[in-house]
């Protein structure tokens, strides 16, 4: 599961997840990709989950992308605490997104085969999502 | 490549509240620049825009303002990133016979051989072309290609007075070996859990409360 290798601060305040994302908006490695049209923080876990929905269903072939990394703490206070005595302890690690962003990428597979695998995949995260494909322009 | 004309007005009204109420009205700000010459501020009609642009690099003939033959390909297209629509776009000036550095994309053709997958590490590449004459993409026939082969930038056959600017060595793409059914395996499995507090902590500096 991804989870940072070092941390400078083991707690965080919550990342913000106003307004929409300025970068990683278009398709840049793969041929196809799945755009985020909500903000939500995004777990390793479900990242994990739909990386493993999508690689079982175009089973060989195909390249996957993650593009995005969860590299903040959120923390969670034990249950039944009373409150105070300082922040809880570490509990999740997020991506925050924002609309717009493109997390995941795909090639290498025909597009059926694709939208159904992302179609899967869309279904382990937090958010409303699309499939969107890559796009030469000027 | 044909040229698309398209009309255009000059723009007076600057600023988000202008442009905004430019874009409700179905026109897309646009800059016109290039030779030296002054920009020019320009509304365009945004369907037809957006059809034009539908064709990469396409040449564009922007009728209704100064100057004559004011030619001009898009230098940069500024979209929604999620709707989609056109926001701004700038457009250069270029003249007949004048050679510009544009990117072309690289639409591949064929089946590989069995085994292999294909990893197109290049999309576009960057050529001189004339600008009335810009190749609308160059195509290159994978037809064939074994397990373990690559393909680079000056493989790519050009048509007559465009040449390749991007490095020759550049890859363009490469065919590596399918993934066993082991492999496979393996990957979907699932990852063992790893605890929140599983990372590292870089020396915090004197104070920060734990």
């Amino acid at each position: 599961m991804l989870i940072p290798r070092k941390v400078k601060y083991r707690k965080q305040h919550h990342p913000s997840l106003k307004g929409r994302a300025k970068g990683g908006t278009t398709v840049n490695f793969g041929e196809y990709g799945i755009q985020a049209l909500e903000s939500a923080y995004v777990t390793n876990r479900q990242i994990e989950s739909a990386r493993i929905a999508m690689t079982r269903h175009i089973r060989r072939g195909g390249k996957v992308w993650i593009n995005i990394f969860p590299d903040r703490p959120l923390t969670k206070k034990p249950a039944e605490t009373r409150m105070g005595s300082g922040k809880g302890s570490p509990e999740w690690w997020v991506a925050p997104v924002k609309p717009g962003r493109v997390m995941f990428e795909l090639s290498g597979v025909p597009e059926p085969i694709a939208k159904e695998a992302m179609r899967r995949a869309m279904h382990k995260l937090p958010m409303k999502c699309k499939f969107v494909k890559r796009e030469v322009e000027a | 490549m044909s040229e698309v004309r398209i009309a255009a007005e000059p723009r007076t009204e600057f600023g988000k509240g202008a442009a905004r109420r430019a874009r409700r009205a179905g026109k897309v700000p646009a800059v016109l620049y290039g030779h030296g010459t002054e920009p020019r501020h320009i509304h365009l009609p945004g369907h037809d825009l957006m059809l034009a642009l539908k064709t990469p690099n396409v040449l564009l003939r922007v009728d209704g303002i100064e100057g004559k033959d004011n030619l001009a390909l898009p230098k940069s297209v500024q979209r929604d990133p999620i709707k989609g629509f056109l926001e701004h776009v700038d457009l250069l000036v270029v003249k007949r016979g004048e050679k510009v550095a544009v990117e072309i994309p690289v639409n591949l053709t064929g089946e590989i051989a069995k085994g292999g997958v294909l990893n197109q590490e290049l999309v576009q590449v960057e050529v001189l072309a004339e600008a009335t004459h810009i190749p609308e993409g160059v195509e290159f026939d994978v037809d064939g290609l074994e397990v373990g082969a690559h393909v680079t930038a000056g493989d790519l056959k050009l048509p007559s007075g465009v040449e390749l600017s991007t490095d020759a060595e550049t890859i363009l793409l490469t065919v590596a070996a399918e993934r066993t059914e082991e492999e496979i395996e393996g990957e979907g499995a699932e990852a063992p859990t790893g605890e929140a507090a599983d990372a590292e902590v870089a020396e915090a500096p004197a104070g920060e409360a734990e």
